[in-house]
């Protein structure tokens, strides 16, 4: 019996034929259909869906050629195998180049009906593990992510690649471009997905804490340890421990990290107790991790340890069609929930966000099209309603890219004078492509200046006062909207909150 | 398999006349195949088809229906062949193929298979019968 069970359908007018077929497929293991005419098969194929199909070329309705012609325009992926006489070879050929994938010639002895199913089932598993394939590598979403820029397809194939290992994974990218969300996708896409996923910030939590944080501690281990209480390693056992901002772990904390890396087990603080787990190590950083090491504040032995197969984000400047991809993606959901009715951008909106290099890359992204959608409304974003830091930036580097093609251009008028005319000019042209190469480089990674003159005007105060000043000038330009100030100041409506809470526990706001 | 219907197999292909099954070593490869049971159905569809096959064959071939006797030769070849009887599949393609006239090809033809069809009887009830 062949270990894959099939659904085949056989179609065969003569009765002798058909019977013994069937009952050789059967005695395979398969499920077996018959139909007598190419009509019949056709609607048994549309139905059924068989996986394969054996079938007679000469039918009392039409032929086998013309059923294959039908069902190939119905999208019937099933395999076909004819079945022919010595005499008919010739026609088996022919109606493998219509798109038969093999023949077998009558009689046929089990073994040999046997061999040549699984050929055609293996080779129709084959065909669609390829369209799986091709589907991946054209795909715009993974785990969370959106884009479907070459840099973001390299970033999903090594995921994908290095889920089902143990092996530590490590991120690297600017602020924004989702490191966590990377980690998380590493843990989703893994054999750990039933278990936990637990993240741990090392820089936003105290260095006298961390160690308790990674390793759990004891009742009475340090003041204010009033109970036992499990770290994130234990509750990561089985499952995935992401370190985010990793380069900000003190050094002393990193050895204990390196032995628990290189053991699996740990104490928590207090106890000399020794835990072992099964922990799957991702960490992150924006930094350069190597540049870190050098400066001597990341331990090259745990580098080694946690630098197993990186993970490299790319900004969002360099992923190219994936910021419209992205800011459709924001427009869209953020009007459902703000019930506008944008549902688009104007070209010139779209060429301003195309050409903004994002230094904050897609959190700010994410809050530009926040910013616009709570101020704003109407069919399609317009140039206007994009924030001036953005249309600035843009400008900027429309500038910056005509100057520096405008210098390349004299360059090459340069190099052309000196040069003398070359043949066919191939060798300006290739210059001036060259150059415009380099000059896109460069524009990229230009960062939206300061409005010119601001630094002259603005007073000097300290900078919370500042802060309090713009927030509630914010507040109050927007009706004490908390959610439009926010989008306005770029910020989380929940910062305002917090920061209104504490003012006026400082006595520096009425209450109320 | 069943080792009688093996010891049959065997003492069958042993004793026939070629003139029906003359490949009989696809007969064998049958009888190891199918189970005694399917053997049996496939055996007694083939019986049916060469009754019904060669009497559609008879009537065209009475009625001058050129078109008619293909489609029953050529059916009568499918089922031949697909039991490996060849002798019978050979001269059903010959006649689809118009070598000769079809009164004489029908003549040939209904020789084979009567000759076919008492043979098959007899595997038949060598099937059925007690071990």
């Amino acid at each position: 019996m062949s270990e894959v069970v099939a659904r085949v359908l056989v179609v065969e007018d003569t009765p002798t034929q058909a019977q013994l077929a069937r009952a050789l497929l059967v005695g395979l293991g398969h499920q077996v259909e018959v139909a007598e005419s190419a009509g019949a098969a056709l609607v048994a194929a549309r139905e059924w869906r068989p996986d394969a199909i054996l079938l007679d070329l000469e039918l009392p309705d039409y032929n086998g050629m013309e059923l294959m012609l039908r069902m190939r325009a119905e999208g019937i992926a099933a395999s076909v195998i004819v079945v022919t006489a010595n005499a008919s070879i010739n026609a088996a050929v022919e109606a493998m180049r219509a798109g038969a994938v093999d023949f077998i010639v009558k009689p046929y002895a089990k073994a040999r009906l046997a061999v040549t199913l699984a050929n055609a089932l293996e080779k129709r598993s084959l065909v669609a593990q390829l369209a799986t394939v091709k589907a991946r590598l054209d795909r715009d979403q993974f785990f969370g992510f959106l884009g479907a820029s070459a840099p973001m397809q390299a970033a999903y194939r090594t995921i994908e690649s290095v889920a089902a290992s143990k092996a530590s994974v490590f991120i690297t990218g600017e602020s924004g471009t989702g490191k966590e969300l990377a980690a998380e996708a590493v843990h989703r896409a893994s054999p750990r997905v039933g278990r936990n996923f637990v993240a741990l910030n090392c820089g936003a939590i105290p260095r006298d804490l961390l160690e308790s944080e990674v390793f759990g501690h004891v009742r009475g281990a340090f003041t204010g340890a009033s109970a036992d209480r499990e770290g994130a390693a234990k509750l990561a056992d089985g499952g995935t421990l992401f370190l985010d901002e990793i380069g900000e772990m003190p050094l002393e904390m990193q050895v204990k990290l390196l032995r628990f890396v290189q053991t699996g087990t740990f104490s928590p603080v207090g106890s000399s107790r020794v835990e072992r787990v099964d922990v799957r190590f991702v960490c992150a950083t924006n930094r350069d991790p190597m540049l870190e090491v050098q400066a001597g504040r990341f331990r090259e032995d745990l580098y080694y340890r946690l630098y197993v197969v990186p993970v490299e984000l790319p900004p969002l400047r360099a992923r190219g069609e994936d910021v419209l991809l992205i800011a459709r993606h924001f427009l869209s959901q953020f009007a459902r929930e703000e019930r506008r009715a944008f549902a688009g951008f104007s070209p010139a909106a779209e060429q301003s966000l195309a050409q903004y290099s994002w230094p904050g890359n897609v959190r700010q992204l994410q809050n530009v099209m926040r910013n616009i959608v709570v101020l704003h409304d109407g069919d399609r974003v317009e140039l206007d309603m994009i924030p001036r830091t953005v249309r600035r930036g843009a400008a900027d580097e429309e500038k910056a890219l005509g100057e520096l093609a405008f210098a390349e251009v004299g360059r090459a008028e340069v190099g052309r004078t000196e040069a003398g005319r070359s043949e066919n000019g191939r060798s300006e042209n290739g210059r001036s492509e060259n150059g415009r190469a380099e000059l896109v480089t460069a524009a990229r990674v230009v960062r939206p200046a300061a409005p010119a003159g601001e630094e002259d005007v603005a007073e000097i105060v300290p900078l919370a006062v500042m802060e309090r000043r713009l927030i509630l000038a914010a507040l109050r330009q927007t009706g004490q909207d908390v959610p439009r100030a926010a989008a306005l100041l770029e910020i989380n409506p929940s910062t305002i909150y917090r920061k209104l809470q504490t003012w006026r526990v400082d006595g520096k706001l009425p209450a109320g | 398999m069943h080792p009688e219907l093996r010891e049959f197999g065997a003492g069958y292909l042993r004793t026939q006349r070629k003139d029906w099954m003359s490949d009989l070593g696809f007969a064998a490869q049958l009888a190891d195949d199918l189970s005694p049971e399917d053997l049996r159905m496939v055996l007694s569809v083939f019986g049916a088809d060469v009754e019904r096959l060669t009497a559609a064959l008879s009537g065209a071939a009475q009625a001058g229906d050129a078109a008619a006797f293909q489609r029953a030769a050529h059916g009568l070849a499918g089922a031949a062949g697909a039991v490996g009887a060849v002798a019978l599949e050979r001269a059903c393609r010959a006649a689809m193929a118009g070598e000769g006239a079809i009164p004489a090809a029908m003549t040939e033809i209904a020789a084979i298979s009567r000759v076919a069809l008492g043979d098959l009887a007899r595997i038949l009830a060598g099937l059925d019968a007690p071990a």
